[in-house]
């Protein structure tokens, strides 16, 4: 990772996809460490709408209210790749990513052809 | 030859599956009320849309980015947001439309109660979605959409003025009613740069992994499928122009729309119309369904894909199954299709540009596109088409209420 990012326009609202290539959120944010006169630093990608709050005034609030604000906090050092997506180390539910996927899954299987 | 073959097939389910109920609806219409005068604005509309899509398929088979992906990357989150809440709303009211006219057809040709045909209609669409794969939707639709082509022959049939005909293709205004005029020029190129197709097509794209070589394929695919189906829309205006204009007639349901093929054809002409179009809404809604979860997954990031089974994208499939529900309760609440289509149109008129700057400055950016950015003609085209959609975004609620619906 020695190539130098865009942030604003290379990684910030990009799809993260897992180590199996599942789209398991985007980059709704990132968290930034380093006090006045150290070197900024990236320190996790946070993922969830609970992040939308923060980014949209009140329309974000409302769309984090509706989608049931979860917040999850993905370390930079999981990021194994960046290309036009954001590919983590680990599969999604590692992180606690893609979890409303999984829960409701076993319900759509109840229906028969749901895996045809 | 088995290649040549499979294009083929393709690009025959894409003239298929080019007509929606915004087409035809506003196609018939401007023919009732101005004859063949508005034919140029369809070949300005085709053209836009051959230019968007372009873009789009270049874009997801360089980048592997679908719309809405580029859409909350490019003009931020905030910007990004309110474009999809746009898109979803214009997005339903797109669906309800198809889905009203799905019934509506089934009713012409059944003779069954309207409301219990809505909610066969909308468990008929369920069940295909969740149980035929999408390849065979796309032919299945595609085909029987294909019988739309029976208002070209009634076209022909009914041996318009060709001179005025070919007249029409030159851009010009020949009426006291200006605003009316202007009315139907939007809506023509509403209805036949509906955004939901750009959504839709670029994310079939990424899905299918398209990359550089597929380019070619992607021109073809917009230029050919797009430019054929255009043909449909000068059927329906020919039809519309030929049977209505002067008689006082406003074809203001789906039933005397398919009356254009009636007159000329007799029963057989109104039956293949009538199946046309129910296969050509019912398509039309399949595609609203799935843009309308597009949309919202790749704006949240959660796994999507027509090619995926129903659990495979467990997210994905609710979306689509609640739009469904949602668009079944708004018909049943009695809504006339084809007025609502009116509003969709003009609606999504609005939220065109949201849609479509995204798309060029993605395809402008040499650090996504590489060599692939937009060339030259693109580029023209892009930008050419950007401002008409900037002005007719601005004009189009205006007009509506200035012209009451079109109603003069």
């Amino acid at each position: 990772m020695s190539e130098s990012i865009d942030l604003g326009l290379g990684i910030l609202d990009h799809q993260l996809l897992d180590k199996d290539g599942r789209r398991c959120g985007n980059v709704d944010d990132l968290a930034i460490e380093g006090g006045p006169g150290e070197p900024a630093e990236v320190v996790a990608i946070l993922v969830g709408p609970d992040v939308w709050r923060g980014r949209a005034g009140w329309i974000g609030r409302v769309a984090a209210w509706v989608a049931g604000g979860e917040r999850v906090r993905v370390p930079w050092s999981e990021v194994a790749e960046v290309t036009a997506h954001v590919r983590l180390k680990k599969t999604a539910p590692e992180y606690g990513l893609g979890r409303l996927d999984d829960r409701l899954r076993p319900y759509l299987e109840k229906i028969p052809g749901a895996n045809r | 030859m088995n290649k040549i073959f499979g294009v083929a097939l393709g690009i025959l389910a894409a003239i298929g599956g080019f007509v929606d109920i915004g087409d035809l609806v506003f196609n018939v219409a401007a023919g009732a009320t101005f004859g063949y005068q508005l034919l140029w604005v369809v070949v300005v509309g085709v053209v836009g849309i051959i230019t968007y899509s372009e873009m789009c398929g270049r874009v997801s088979a360089v980048s592997q980015k679908a719309v809405f992906d580029a859409v909350r990357e490019r003009v931020g989150f905030k910007a990004g947001l309110i474009t999809l809440i746009a898109a979803e709303i214009v997005n339903a009211m797109t669906l309800t439309a198809e889905v009203g006219g799905v019934a509506i057809c089934l009713q012409l040709l059944s003779g069954l109660p309207y409301r219990v045909l809505i909610v066969l209609a909308a468990i008929a669409l369920a069940i295909v979605v969740w149980v035929v794969n999408f390849d065979w939707i796309e032919r299945i639709f595609g085909y029987g959409g294909l019988c739309l082509l029976v208002f070209a022959v009634a076209a022909v049939k009914l041996h318009p003025d060709w001179g005025a005909v070919g007249h029409g293709f030159v851009p010009h205004v020949d009426t006291g009613n200006k605003l009316l005029y202007a009315y139907f020029a939007v809506g023509l190129l509403g209805a036949a740069m509906t955004p939901y197709e750009v959504y839709f097509y670029s994310s079939g794209a990424v899905e299918e992994g398209w990359t550089v070589k597929d380019l070619g394929l992607n021109r073809l695919n917009a230029i050919v499928g797009y430019g054929l189906g255009g043909i449909l829309s000068f059927a329906l205006m020919i039809v519309g122009g030929a049977l209505f204009l002067g008689k006082g007639i406003d074809p203001e349901t789906l039933g005397s729309i398919a009356m254009g093929a009636q007159v000329p054809l007799g029963e057989i002409g109104l039956i293949l119309a009538l199946v046309g179009i129910l296969f050509a809404v019912a398509g039309a809604s399949i595609d609203t369904l799935f843009s309308g979860a597009y949309d919202l997954a790749q704006f949240c990031g959660f796994e999507w894909g027509r090619h995926k089974s129903p659990a495979g994208a467990p997210r994905f499939t609710l979306t689509w199954i609640v739009l469904l529900i949602l668009a079944m309760l708004a018909v049943m609440t009695g809504v006339d299709a084809v007025k609502l289509t009116e509003f969709a149109v003009i609606f999504s008129v609005v939220a065109l540009p949201l849609t479509y700057l995204p798309i060029l400055l993605v395809a402008n950016d040499k650090a996504y596109m590489k060599e692939y950015a937009n060339g030259r003609l693109a580029n023209t085209l892009g930008i050419f088409y950007f401002v008409i959609i900037l002005i007719v975004a601005l004009t189009a609620i205006p007009l509506m209420i200035l012209t009451n619906l079109g109603q003069g």
